[in-house]
């Protein structure tokens, strides 16, 4: 600690207005800075209250404290000694609390620098004022309350008896930090940062911890470069290693990396020569490598990745695998994602290990194994879930068909009907009706219409697997259903022309046609099949048109023309293989046409999506301009992934500020209501989660009746006398 | 300290310090003493001893107001200072309704009592008049502004006073708002006004008078605790439908407040008497008796009834103040302080 009370002189000069407490030399930069920047409305006369001299507080005594400049006229001739309240430090003395007595002498010292201490502190004569002595007791055992008491008591009997004004402004001081710590311990971080304002002595290395919980309270509210100048300020001048130490830890839990990254410049060599971060490095690196995770575009700096592949060699610990193989994942690197999360597995399974590689696994077109890794591991959680059940819907859509064993397909189907999944299901009836099993293939269709009304596919697979059969009545019936929403469904029946090229119906925009088939397969072969997660928005007639064959071989998209890229990026999609369509559509991004460009950008960011790679998704909507519906398509799912991850990162704010935007596109649904009111609950705001939860529940949604349970279970029943 | 000094002379001179000294000890020194023997604690907290000696920001308010009444500046000083700290944090400026010396943090709620804030607020401004107090006056008129704000709402053509920011409004209960009637400290109305004037502090005093004229609920037609406010007023559900330890101070405030209606009063007198001056809370669905209570300080808002109707002498029982529990306590000797003031033929 090189001096312990930041603008101290500046504000006490100004405030009280007590001679010669101002120095220049000792006047810093403060810390009330970018409190006052903060939240500029406290530098206003509003008094914190302690006795009654807060009425001669000046507007702008904050300011007045960080222009650095003390009202020159405090300053006393350098040749008259100071007047020196030395009551604190008789007390100190009298008790032989040697500390005590030295923190006062240092900060004697620091306010005058005239003064000179008594050679021998402990020999300096008690109080002889008793009852003075009593109140510095007192405060000396924290108990304020009596000595706000014991002050008023004299005043009344001794007319004109003012208490020394070190006494008031520890006093003062001492209760601004005890309420300052209670609210923060409250989470009420607007009083925080206004006692902190109004308490810039307070702002010192001395009190490490009130600068932590206003560093906190800054953070909380959202207030990231505060904080980092908060932490920062005990970076760059507080001396103790363990605070410093702990400093760090707390800044990296709070802000981001890059923030992170500067605070990390301050770092110094401790005593015995190593830098004095070292012993968290570990710990930080791992941090960081984790917050790649949720983020893709973070460029984590790879000496941290190598620092967490040493742990793995080292240690061997399956969680430092695991964090790598999620952060490759996330960045599509998808053969060192499979490598980390095999190495995590051979340590130890997990959920989390197998749905990792089940991923890697689904990208490169192996879901066979997929499903036999994440079987075990299904319920683990409804991500693992979701994964299982995309990894058998993309083993049930792979063409030529996988032969599977009656105990695979038997646990499949077992899995599909408990989770009321319709897109294996859906797959279920293609793999069947391949398989020459219609009847079974009209049982999964119609099973998966039923959880999913509003599969078209599904109905499309139902309709002509019907017509197949010769059941004229049932094909008829769908088209009824779907008279209007399908135009394929209509057409069911319709004497076919021949699916040559030429003769295909053609876009409305677009000169070219969309494919060149390679073959004349017949129409019925185009089966859109689609994942459960985002679909294409139905535009123009050409989607009843569109051929998905002819992207079953692995083809390099970078020698296709754009439009044969744009479809076989769509076909990719039905296919269920997004990381793939996203660089088909990057390729037909190339066009000329801005329809096809538009028709990429879309699909693109389609692809990401459903690839879980938000950010990508964002930044590929932007490549084209889009349509109006198709914009509110993408944001609606873009903003419902970035709710999803920050509330699963802990961070509900943000997480409402994104369901706030949401909101403002399109009507919330109801698994993202009770999300809101999740984040509403952790943030202890029990009136609008309660709100929300009833709303949801009213729809008669399970987690949301749970979250009132939550509610009611977290806030205390009251009034009642 | 000069300034200090010149300050406080001046604020005393503008309040009229003489004027305030003439006034002083409307609850007489002794009884002050063994009410604040029982109930404040050396840290400034009052005890609500028949719940567990937890703390309320109602209780702070009473002995702030308490303590101002007996002219004892330094005991208000100490309650002030536990109630600043340990309660004043809410991030909007209100206190936090309730503090529990076992837990930690003391505080196991942060929602706040408005009727706490109310006395409290009330409590200093009064103090900052008599006192020259700048200091208090800074803070109640925070608080003032923080009630104004958050707690007073317009609804069905009505300024109501929400009970707490969280819990009470239309948004939050199907039959809210819901109101509590005896959380209209009327007498602070006007004293708010002054600090932070605002036509909203006449239209809750006059609205709120209103109410309660109109809340008969029940064979006795009594006033509930808690009051659905929605469209006719009716017993608030989820509550107990009772004339119960809420509503009872609603005749002290009333009459405190200096412009009772005769036939309200008589009213409640009626549905709140014993035979020998007991007083008697009320089921409001089938009128029957709830409880009969007898400690004196709850008598003592029928003594005052019948002070205030009839002219009747405080029993010589009851005239002088000894502790018993908290509430009724209370109640004991902010009647007293009344009586003493405004009523000395009653004793």
């Amino acid at each position: 600690m090189k001096f312990p009370v930041i603008a101290f002189a500046g504000v006490t000069a100004a405030v009280i207005g007590i001679a010669g407490f101002a120095d220049g030399n000792h006047l810093r930069k403060g810390l009330g800075d970018f409190i006052a920047s903060a939240a500029p409305e406290l530098a206003a006369p509003f008094g914190h209250a302690e006795g009654g001299r807060k009425g001669a507080r000046e507007p702008g005594s904050l300011d007045v404290a960080q222009a650095g400049t003390p009202p020159e006229a405090k300053t006393p001739p350098a040749d008259e000694p100071p007047a020196v309240d030395e009551s604190a430090l008789r007390y100190f003395a009298s008790q032989g609390d040697t500390a005590r007595l030295q923190a006062e002498i240092s900060r004697l010292r620091a306010l005058y620098p005239n003064w000179t201490p008594p050679d021998d502190p402990l020999a300096v004569p008690r109080n002889k004022d008793v009852q003075l002595e009593a109140m510095w007791q007192l405060y000396s055992q924290e108990r304020y309350a009596e000595v706000r008491k014991a002050i008023a008591e004299r005043q009344t009997k001794e007319a004109g008896w003012q208490p020394p004004p070190d006494l008031l402004e520890r006093l003062d001081v001492a209760e601004a930090r005890a309420r300052l710590v209670n609210a923060s311990d409250l989470k009420q971080y607007e009083t925080v940062i206004q006692v902190g304002a109004r308490t810039p002595i307070l702002l010192t290395c001395s009190e490490v911890d009130v600068l932590w919980r206003v560093a906190e309270a800054f953070a909380e509210t959202n207030r990231q470069t505060r904080a980092r100048d908060a932490y920062l300020y005990i970076l760059k001048n507080c001396d103790s290693e363990p605070e410093r130490l702990a400093t760090l830890q707390k800044a990296a839990a709070a802000l981001p990396y890059a923030i992170v990254q500067e605070l990390l410049s301050y770092e110094r060599p401790n005593a015995s020569g190593t830098l004095e971060f070292e012993s968290i490095r570990d710990d930080l690196a791992r941090r960081f490598v984790a917050e790649g995770e949720d983020d893709a575009t973070l460029a984590v700096d790879p000496k941290y990745l190598q620092r967490v592949e040493r742990l793995v060699e080292t240690q061997g610990t399956a969680s430092d695998a695991l964090l790598l193989g999620w952060y490759h994942l996330r960045r599509k690197n998808m053969s060192a994602a499979e490598q980390w999360f095999r190495r995590a597995r051979e340590k130890q399974d997990s959920a989390s290990a197998s749905q990792g590689l089940a991923l890697t696994l689904i990208d490169r077109k192996a879901p066979e194994e997929a499903e036999k890794v994440l079987y075990p591991w299904r319920d683990a959680s409804a991500d693992a879930l979701a994964t299982y059940m995309a990894a058998t819907a993309n083993l049930l859509a792979i063409e030529p068909p996988v032969v599977l064993t009656g105990e695979v397909l038997q646990r499949i189907a077992q899995e599909t009907i408990k989770a009321r999944d319709p897109a294996t299901a859906q797959q279920f009836g293609w793999y069947a009706r391949t398989l020459g099993q219609p009847q079974t293939a009209l049982q999964w269709f119609s099973t998966a219409l039923s959880w999913k009304p509003d599969d078209e596919p599904s109905a499309y697979g139902l309709a002509i697997t019907r017509h197949q059969l010769g059941d004229t009545a049932g094909t008829a019936e769908i088209q009824r259903l779907w008279a209007g929403r399908s135009e394929r469904i209509a057409r069911l029946g319709e004497p076919e022309k021949p699916a040559a090229p030429g003769q295909l119906p053609t876009p409305p925009v677009q000169g070219p046609q969309p494919i060149a088939a390679a073959s004349g397969q017949p129409a019925v072969a185009v089966i859109r099949r689609q994942g459960s997660l985002p679909v294409r928005v139905g535009t123009a007639p050409r989607q009843v048109v569109r051929r998905t064959i002819g992207c079953r071989e692995t083809v390099d998209p970078s020698h296709l023309s754009p439009q044969a890229a744009l479809a076989r990026g769509w076909c990719l999609m039905d296919m269920n293989r997004p990381l793939e369509a996203a660089q088909a559509f990057e390729v037909a991004l190339r066009a000329p046409a801005s329809a096809v460009r538009e028709d990429a950008a879309y699909g693109q960011s389609l692809a990401y999506l459903r690839a879980g790679l938000t950010s990508k998704a964002a930044v590929a909507a932007t490549k084209s301009p889009q349509s109006r519906a198709r914009v509110a398509e993408l944001q609606t799912a873009i903003l419902a992934d970035r709710a999803i991850a920050a509330f699963d990162a802990g961070r509900y704010r943000e997480t409402l500020i994104f369901l706030d935007q949401l909101r403002r596109i399109s009507t919330e649904r109801t698994d993202l209501m009770v999300l809101r009111g999740y984040a509403y609950l952790n943030l202890n705001r029990f009136t609008e989660a309660k709100r929300i939860f009833e709303a949801a529940a009213a729809t008669g949604n399970r987690d949301a009746r749970r979250g009132l349970a939550d509610v009611s279970r977290e806030q205390e029943i009251w009034p009642n006398k | 300290m000069r300034y200090l000094l010149i300050f406080a002379l001046l604020l005393a001179a503008l309040a009229g310090r003489a004027e305030a000294d003439e006034r002083q000890g409307s609850v007489k020194a002794d009884a002050w003493a063994q009410y604040k023997s029982k109930f404040l604690d050396p840290d400034g907290r009052i005890l609500d001893d028949a719940n567990g000696n937890v703390s309320h920001s109602e209780g702070q308010g009473y002995g702030l107001l308490l303590s101002l009444l007996a002219n004892e500046p330094a005991d208000f000083e100490q309650i002030w200072s536990f109630t600043r700290r340990e309660l004043l944090l809410r991030d909007d400026g209100l206190a936090a309704w309730r503090w529990s010396p076992d837990s930690d943090p003391h505080v196991t709620d942060i929602n706040n009592a408005t009727d706490g804030d109310i006395l409290i607020a009330y409590g200093l401004a009064l103090a900052a008049e008599r006192w020259g107090r700048s200091d208090y006056s800074q803070a109640a008129a925070t608080i003032a502004r923080a009630i104004l704000d958050k707690t007073v709402v317009k609804h069905g053509g009505r300024t109501l006073l929400l009970p707490g920011i969280a819990g009470f409004s239309a948004a939050d209960r199907d039959d809210g708002p819901v109101i509590n009637p005896s959380y209209w400290v009327f007498e602070a109305l006007p004293v708010l006004d002054r600090l932070v004037p605002s036509p909203k502090w006449q239209a809750l005093g006059a609205d709120g008078k209103a109410m309660i004229q109109g809340m008969k609920f029940g064979p006795q037609d009594m006033p509930a605790d808690w009051v659905s406010a929605k469209t006719t007023l009716k017993p608030a559900a989820g509550f107990p439908r009772e004339f119960g330890f809420n509503a009872l101070r609603i005749p002290l405030y009333l009459v405190r407040s200096d412009q009772s209606d005769r036939e309200m009063l008589l009213r409640l007198q009626r549905g709140m008497s014993g035979p020998q001056g007991e007083l008697l809370t009320r089921d409001l669905e089938s009128g029957a008796v709830r409880a009969t209570l007898t400690d004196p300080g709850y008598r003592f808002v029928n003594h005052i009834l019948a002070c205030v109707l009839e002219g009747t002498k405080v029993p010589e029982d009851s005239r002088a103040f000894r502790p018993t529990q908290y509430y009724p306590s209370t109640l004991h000797l902010l009647g007293l302080s009344f009586v003493e003031e405004k009523h000395p033929e009653c004793l």
